[in-house]
């Protein structure tokens, strides 16, 4: 017995070492990074002449209301198209992009959460490769950003931008 | 009773305040009248008791005692007038000082100072419950950014003006983006559809400009 335990002794160190050689690679973790919140953006087509829609079918979320009735009254017109929409993340310490066009979207960079709620954003409007504007917002949920865009077919392209309640 | 000019110079005979012709004709008088002679021992005695329990002088407190006092008079004349003149009507400073006499009026005072405090401290919900355009910069010529908040879209407007027309022959199409994943460490956006397809990955050039890197439908 004592002739054969210095030989398990030894042993036992390569029995794990082929043990770790047989052992399956881990799988990659993939980390969400950290939001601040969740923002819905569109770019909706305002216009009074009803045959200039192009019959797109996309429907506002539901927390905005009677979204085209609140577009009227800041902008006038009888009818409101939304041609593209977007549900983004808003990182923390990352941009994010809100594209619901190729033709007009917007960059976000967060500055933290603000006072008595809200986000607190900078804001980049994007029209292909030339920025528009570039503003510091409180973004608050319930109460939408309008951004009353370039002109198009007598009427005018209108980007909204609203915070989700978490 | 004698006649008041009698009295009085009987007063200043006992005095001393006559004269020397004075006095030699009010003492002819005393001696051919015995009543009065008579009752000028009784006031001269009487004067003469009186003196002997007075001390002879009185010492004066201070130089300026009279003085001081004939002022403390005019200022109690003054006062007495005063309240004569208020005295008609109850002023609404005795009344406001009965009711701080009142033994409830500490407690109600520090309630109401709390209420004021709260009021005036609480935060302005109508100016913080919507959204802000803090800043804003147009880099384009020409281009004007103005906001405000509209109340009846309770909705806060950034609106650009001298903007660029889109030609009305250009079509401008939208798409639907429903979840997205970025990386990183490649400064990239991938953008998935509502099935989960891939719509359009969005990086940046080395100017900072965006930069698509997936066909995506457009118009």
């Amino acid at each position: 017995m004592k002739a054969i335990l210095p030989a398990l002794l030894i042993l036992i160190p390569g029995v794990n070492l082929f043990a770790q050689e047989k052992a399956a690679p881990q799988p990659l973790t993939v980390v969400k990074p950290a939001t601040e919140g969740k923002v819905w953006g569109a770019l909706i087509f305002a216009t009074n002449d009803a045959a200039q829609l192009i019959g797109s079918q996309e429907k506002a979320p539901a927390h905005l209301g009677q979204l085209n009735d609140r577009l009227s009254k800041v902008f006038g017109f009888k009818h409101f198209e939304i041609l593209g929409q977007h549900q983004q993340d808003i990182f923390r310490e990352y941009e994010s992009w809100v594209v619901p066009s190729r033709d007009l979207f917007l960059k976000i960079d967060s500055n933290g959460p603000a006072d008595n709620g809200g986000v607190k954003l900078h804001l980049q409007v994007w029209r292909e490769q030339q920025v528009l504007v570039k503003s510091d917002a409180v973004l608050r949920a319930g109460s939408p950003l309008f951004i009353g865009g370039p002109k198009w077919k007598n009427g005018r392209l209108i980007f909204v931008l609203s915070l989700e309640r978490k | 009773m004698k006649p008041p000019s009698e009295d009085h110079d009987l007063i200043r005979w006992i005095d001393g305040e006559m004269n020397d012709a004075e006095r030699a004709t009010f003492e002819a008088r005393l001696k051919s009248d015995p009543m009065l002679a008579k009752e000028a021992e009784e006031l001269r005695a009487l004067s003469a008791g009186i003196q002997a329990h007075l001390p002879a002088e009185m010492k004066i407190p201070h130089a300026d005692f009279f003085n001081s006092q004939i002022q403390v008079r005019i200022a109690q004349m003054d006062l007495d007038e005063s309240r004569q003149k208020q005295a008609g009507n109850t002023s609404l400073a005795d009344l406001f000082l009965s009711w701080i006499r009142q033994p409830w009026f500490a407690t109600a005072g520090a309630v109401a100072l709390a209420v004021l405090g709260f009021v005036w401290m609480r935060p302005h919900t109508q100016d913080t419950s919507h959204s802000l355009i803090l800043s804003s910069y147009t880099p384009g010529l020409g281009v004007e950014a103005s906001t405000y908040h509209d109340n009846e879209a309770d909705a806060t407007v950034l609106m650009l003006d001298g903007l660029e027309e889109v030609p009305s022959d250009r079509k401008i199409s939208g798409i639907s983006v429903h979840r997205s994943e970025t990386e990183p460490e490649v400064a990239s956006t991938t953008l998935f559809d509502a099935t989960g397809s891939p719509l359009l990955v969005i990086s940046r050039d080395d100017a900072g400009h965006p930069l698509f890197l997936t066909n995506t439908p457009r118009g």
